[in-house]
């Protein structure tokens, strides 16, 4: 009966078809897998590197630690300086974070609600400090500057070198105080507000969300900085931060490395960002997929 | 009145401003003063015209920086657009799992490059470090391989790149797949077109303009990027992973690498300008050669 031939080749076909489907998705899932163990690799491998002591770290080739080992943290944290470099992060970063936001709020502010004689230009300075680079060169004199006013021996150099770069933020920002309506303003004007009253009482706490954005870029790109504080504390280890006090740590000699040591100051260099990352990381990616999309 | 405007609009816009001129665009003039002269840090400054831009023409230790920074650029490129592009296509037809894999991949971003330098440091180490302990534990190699020794350092610090930009051009990317209609691909199922077809004939054409400007970014990053060469081997071995913008820094600050370079002003100031200009001239050549990827046919 052909009937049944036709029906029998139409079945072959049908398994045939999904068979195919299936191979395309495991390779598909394999491909996927393959690159998150990638991905996930070196972090997983600091965080139970930190708890496993210098010996198994260097021969043991083991994935779990044989015995959790607190006490790398306690000896970063108390021998190693790592609550200083601690400190240290964390003052930079705040600071630098806080005047980011308010320098570039307030020059956003202005460029967004006003006109003024070489706004334009203002706009262009902005923008081509983001493209033209001639690397580190620029450290020399920026060093020398801050010799002059005497800010070479504390972190406020740094901070105020982070806050300068400040044109990313701006244009992060502008984009967000397109969405306060003009209409505010002009009622709080009517209502007898000044200018810094308005931006102090209405714009800033609308702007809230967009601050909160900007905070986070401003806080992760000074937290993870490791040029810029390394030529500034040099010679000044007290001052160093954490990615410079930990880069160090590999100067030691081969055989002299203290591993678990460096595994636990890793750690605590990327965990805090980490956690955060946990709780928010679709605002993290909101800012990096807006960059293409306008 | 609005003089009071007028003073308004200049005091808001005055922190930004100075910071920026002082800061961002006088070291850059500092630069472009000190390249005419021969300064090394301390003592007498000559000026000495065009002559640093010579020596930087004869300077073999420049030129082979310019070519480790276009196989390091050209490296992490070739290798990471694609498989971001694919991660997006593939995340983009929201999968299960797709938020947590998103999230994977995209963590790199969050970590500082010079901290997972360190770590990667550890693990590609010659001497006792995790990735030859694992391979020799398995039994795919019977001694140790030297990772950041001269044959294999320049692909380490690729891999390591690679690490750090997957999840962000794919983010980039997936951003970008958005804006593609949803009938393109109903009436491409609707003429016969499975997946890999329209790959190729929806996704890739209707993607040219954002690709474009992934690609641009992804260059001039990658010629930029020279933070974890420093960590993992400061260039060597004998200038393997010299790349332009660490060589500047060398020339710079040469006291941290431990290296045998001395202090170069001057001529540290002609590099760094010229590196620009490199950076600058790829930058032109790609936008002429990739023209043809803004129209959408």
């Amino acid at each position: 009966m052909p009937s049944t031939i036709a029906i029998q080749a139409e079945r072959n076909k049908r398994v045939q078809r999904k068979l195919i489907g299936m191979t395309a998705n495991a390779v598909l899932w394999l491909f996927l897998l393959a690159i998150a163990l990638f991905t996930l690799f070196p972090v997983v491998m600091t965080i139970l590197g930190s708890f496993k002591s210098n010996m198994e770290l260097t021969s043991g080739a083991t994935l779990l630690p044989q015995k959790w080992l607190f006490s790398n943290y306690v000896e970063a944290w108390q021998q190693a300086n790592f609550s200083v470099y601690t400190w240290n992060s964390v003052f930079v970063s705040t600071a630098a974070t806080i005047g980011t936001l308010l320098v570039a709020s307030m020059a956003g502010y202005v460029v967004d609600r006003r006109n003024f004689v070489g706004k334009k230009l203002f706009v262009a300075l902005q923008a081509s400090t983001m493209f033209i680079s001639i690397g580190a060169v620029v450290l020399r004199p920026q060093f020398e500057l801050m010799v002059s006013l005497n800010l070479h021996t504390s972190l406020w150099g740094v901070v105020l070198i982070l806050i300068s770069a400040h044109a990313t933020t701006f244009f992060i920002l502008l984009g967000f105080f397109k969405a306060i309506p003009h209409d505010l303003d002009e009622a709080a004007t009517l209502d007898g507000c000044s200018f810094t009253g308005i931006y102090w009482r209405i714009i800033l706490p609308l702007l809230r969300p967009g601050l909160g954005v900007a905070a986070l870029f401003a806080f992760r790109a000074a937290w993870n900085e490791y040029i810029l504080p390394l030529v500034f504390t040099m010679n000044n280890p007290m001052q160093q931060t954490l990615t410079v006090g930990l880069a160090n740590l590999r100067y030691a000699n081969s055989a002299a490395m203290q591993t678990q040591l460096m595994m636990a100051g890793a750690c605590l260099s990327m965990l805090p960002l980490l956690v955060v990352y946990l709780l928010a990381n679709k605002t993290f990616m909101q800012v990096t997929a807006g960059s293409i999309k306008g | 009145m609005s003089k009071q405007k007028a003073l308004e609009n200049y005091s808001f816009i005055f922190p930004s401003f100075l910071l920026t001129m002082v800061l961002g665009i006088y070291p850059i003039l500092w630069a472009i003063h000190y390249m005419f002269y021969d300064y090394k840090g301390y003592g007498e400054k000559l000026f000495i015209g065009l002559s640093n831009f010579k020596r930087l023409w004869y300077d073999e230790l420049f030129w082979n920086s310019v070519w480790n920074t276009l196989i390091y650029a050209g490296g992490k490129i070739v290798i990471t657009i694609p498989i971001s592009l694919i991660l997006a296509v593939i995340l983009n037809r929201k999968i299960r799992g797709h938020n947590l894999l998103r999230a994977i991949y995209f963590m790199p971003t969050v970590i500082s490059t010079a901290v997972i330098s360190v770590v990667f440091f550890i693990i590609f180490n010659s001497y006792n470090g995790l990735l030859n302990q694992f391979l020799q534990k398995l039994g795919i190699i019977s001694s140790s391989v030297e990772w950041l020794g001269p044959k294999y350092a320049m692909l380490t610090v690729i891999i390591v790149a690679i690490w750090g930009a997957i999840g962000n051009y794919m983010l980039l990317f997936l951003a970008g797949l958005q804006s593609i209609p949803e009938d393109l691909y109903e009436s491409a199922s609707i003429d016969g077109a499975n997946a890999v077809h329209k790959f190729w004939y929806v996704t890739v054409p209707m993607l040219g303009p954002v690709m474009q400007m992934i690609i641009l970014l992804a260059i001039t990053i990658s010629l930029k990027g020279y933070e974890s060469i420093m960590v993992l081997t400061e260039g060597g071995p004998i200038g393997k992973t010299d790349v332009m913008f660490l060589y500047v820094y060398k020339l710079l600050f040469p006291v941290s690498t431990g290296s045998v370079y001395i202090q170069e002003i001057g001529y540290g100031s002609a590099v760094g300008f010229a590196t620009a200009i490199i950076v600058g001239l790829v930058t032109c050549v790609y936008f002429i050669l990739s023209k043809k990827m803004n129209k959408i046919y």
